[in-house]
């Protein structure tokens, strides 16, 4: 590590879709590798243990991303409310391992509990949940404001050393969030953050694979899905300055393509217009954004 | 973004005590702008101009409240930047994202007055640098030239170029800009126009001058050249340093460019700044352009290629004919070309790669402004930020201005999530996505 007392930080934004999570846990004429929730998430605590074990002052927040809502799930700055308070019982355990599972696992059950009996599944607030990990990265980037109750919990903020982003992805591709993933894209260029993507079901997406292209992030397309902590530990876990000294998969085409605003079509050829650049999958009349 | 500006207002005021010279009035950078912005208290009108200013101490301009935080000011100046957005029009406005500059700079003597410090000049170089990378942010896509002018003829610094880095390289060396003699206004305008006769017409073509001179000396008839400019829909704006003229105003008024005096280095920054986001389109050049005539011609066809890594197979690229791995492939001939925006040496289609489009659309797509919530009675049930999860305030602050909310929560008129100040001001200027409802 660069530099040992400044830590790092690391958002996880996790795909909670229960439809791509059910078809992922299907067993063999499916799925050659299946994989459950329940087992993903034992994978995932482990991978999250492990940033926290890392090093005393390397801080954690964890974000959920529902059907049509996004949610923090933990926050190493915030308090853990009381209704999540770990237990006290297991006195083998490391506190701070045991804050972090109880707080994750216990709102992801809650939240999944809530969820509504529904005939056709509302697509998963992933780009909601990366702008929420960029708005908790930026909240620390920023010089402390006195308003701010983080100086109160006796967290320091100020500057965070190289923050990253780990996009934990099972749906695929949602066109109508070109635009806003691309905004999310730009803003994590200018705070400086790195976003790592891991494709753990479904098709390549060809929005996160530009994301991490162009943060500099790496992008892993999952193909054995039962060895998934090996993946996050060996390629997630290092932070971005040693990673260049380390052998991480790298992606081996990066698509370039965008969505049109007419069809959200995904395409490569396309129709844009010469005054705002809005794209189209096929010529019209006039352009419909600037018109 | 306000913490940011406001540091660095209170670093470039902090050596205003220090006397260069030996010269008063130079001392006054923000505050200017500052009291300019609430004219009428008094204090505002008698100190309007650099050289009109009198000894500034920096820390009378930052009000501390009774418990001697600076959180009002720093507030304040927030509230100034919330009111300016929502009295931006809501209705989509067309604009052109294709953008073609040239950066007429004035190297003549009259830069090196020191009414700003630490010269004109140096102090336009800087801006320049600025303004060039925030441009190259914003206009991905776009090009630019660089023209100075001094010994009365125009002088061309740097090509057209679509790269920043070679922008920024042609301004570079400052030996090489040294100011002198006369600045002329005809030759150089000139030189900036016939580098542009050739582009394509969807692209717009702008000269932006930054004149310190109250001079020129031109060869014809200056009013000869802002005909042709007028008929070429070359757009004009100038930056004066010194004072109106009236052979300026005339070209911004003509060509439809915009036109201001500098006040101070604060506000020679923001007139330059201004001149970033694209321009609206004029509802005259549209119904004279596509609109009208051909309206097909308004789409062009674009390829959006992959890019092949380091680590694949070599193979020659068809531009220049090299042995290379890495490239991008055309979409319709598969043919591998080295660097993107280009057109295809094939098949003659514009590849460009989708992120260079998609960093214009925040001015297409904005974020709706959020609304301020008044008082503690109206917040709905959530105690911590809808984005950064901060823990809102309980108690409300008293005395604050328009545009503020006393409880520190501005809420989004679609999802009705409550986002704090620092939350509203990044999802506005930096994110254009709102953490709510995802648009």
């Amino acid at each position: 590590m660069d530099d040992d007392s400044k830590g790092s930080h690391l958002s996880v934004v996790v795909d909670l879709s229960p439809l791509y999570w059910a078809r992922s846990a299907l067993p063999a004429p499916e799925n050659e590798f299946p994989l459950t929730l329940a087992a993903f998430l034992a994978q995932l605590l482990a991978f999250l243990n492990a940033h926290v074990a890392c090093a005393h002052e390397n801080t954690l927040a964890v974000f959920g991303a529902f059907p049509g809502k996004s949610i923090l799930l933990y926050a190493s700055s915030a308090p853990i409310p009381d209704g999540l308070a770990p237990d006290t019982n297991s006195a083998n355990a490391y506190p701070p391992f045991n804050a972090v599972d109880a707080a994750v696992v216990q709102r992801i059950t809650a939240e999944l509990d809530a969820l509504p009996e529904q005939d056709e599944e509302a697509p998963s607030a992933l780009v909601g949940a990366l702008a929420k990990a960029l708005c908790y990265v930026n909240r620390f980037t920023l010089p402390p404001s006195a308003n701010s109750k983080a100086q109160a919990n006796g967290f320091h903020p100020g500057v965070l050393p190289d923050p990253r982003i780990l996009v934990l992805s099972v749906s695929p591709d949602l066109a109508t969030s070109y635009i806003p993933v691309m905004n999310a894209i730009f803003s994590a260029q200018k705070l400086k953050a790195t976003i790592d993507v891991c494709q753990i079901y479904g098709p390549n997406t060809v929005f996160l694979q530009q994301a991490a292209h162009l943060t500099g992030g790496s992008y892993i397309f999952l193909e054995r899905r039962d060895a998934l902590l090996q993946y996050l530990i060996m390629s997630f876990l290092p932070p971005p300055a040693i990673r260049r000294t380390l052998s991480v998969p790298t992606q081996e085409q990066v698509d370039f393509r965008a969505a049109c605003f007419c069809h959200k079509r995904i395409i490569d050829i396309g129709f844009v217009c010469s005054v705002c650049l809005s794209i189209f999958c096929a010529p019209l009349p006039v352009c419909t954004t600037c018109r | 973004m306000p913490p940011r500006r406001d540091a660095e207002y209170m670093d470039v005021d902090s050596d205003s005590d220090v006397s260069i010279g030996g010269r008063k009035g130079k001392g006054k950078e923000k505050a200017g702008e500052k009291r300019r912005k609430d004219k009428g208290k008094g204090k505002a009108t008698e100190a309007a101009y650099t050289w009109e200013a009198s000894y500034t101490r920096s820390w009378d301009t930052v009000q501390e409240d009774e418990a001697g935080s600076l959180q009002g000011a720093v507030e304040d100046w927030m509230a100034r930047g919330r009111r300016r957005r929502l009295l931006a029009p809501a209705a989509p406005v067309r604009r052109t994202i294709i953008r073609h500059l040239v950066l007429l700079l004035d190297l003549s003597t009259s830069m090196l007055d020191r009414d700003m410090r630490p010269t004109r000049f140096d102090l336009m170089l800087q801006y320049a640098r600025e303004f060039i990378v925030e441009w190259f942010d914003q206009n991905p896509l776009g090009q630019i030239g660089v023209v100075g002018m001094r010994a009365g003829i125009g002088e061309r610094v740097g090509e057209m170029s679509g790269n920043p880095q070679d922008v920024l390289k042609a301004i570079a060396d400052r030996h090489k800009l040294e100011p002198t003699g006369e600045p002329s206004l005809q030759n150089s305008i000139e030189l900036a126009r016939s580098s542009m006769n050739h582009l394509p017409t969807h692209s717009s073509r702008e000269i932006l001058i930054i004149f310190g001179s109250l001079t020129t000396c031109d060869p014809h008839n200056i009013h000869d050249t802002l005909d042709a400019c007028v008929a070429n829909k070359i757009r004009i704006s100038v930056v004066a340093l010194a004072a109106e003229m009236k052979i300026c105003r005339e070209l911004c008024d003509k060509t439809g460019g915009q036109f201001g005096v500098a006040m101070n280095e604060g506000h020679f920054k923001d007139l330059l700044f201004e001149l970033i986001p694209p321009p609206a389109q004029r509802a005259l050049s549209r119904a004279a352009g596509a609109g009208a005539a051909n309206p097909a011609a308004d789409l062009m066809m674009m390829g959006f290629p992959t890019r092949l890594p380091d680590a694949s197979p070599p193979s020659l690229c068809v531009c220049h004919s090299e042995l290379r791995s890495e490239g991008f492939l055309c979409p319709r001939c598969l043919a591998k070309v080295c660097d993107v925006p280009t057109d295809c040496d094939i098949c003659d289609l514009m590849v460009v790669s989708s992120p260079h489009l998609a960093r214009s659309y925040h001015h297409l797509f904005p974020v709706k402004p959020y609304t301020a919530v008044a008082s503690m009675a109206d917040p709905s049930s959530s105690n911590g930020c809808h984005g950064c999860a901060r823990v809102f305030p309980i108690a409300g602050l008293s005395g604050v201005s328009e545009g503020m909310s006393p409880v520190g929560r501005y809420r989004c008129p679609e999802c009705f999530g409550e986002f704090c100040s620092d939350c509203d001001v990044f999802v506005h200027d930096v994110l254009h996505c709102c953490p709510g409802c995802g648009k």
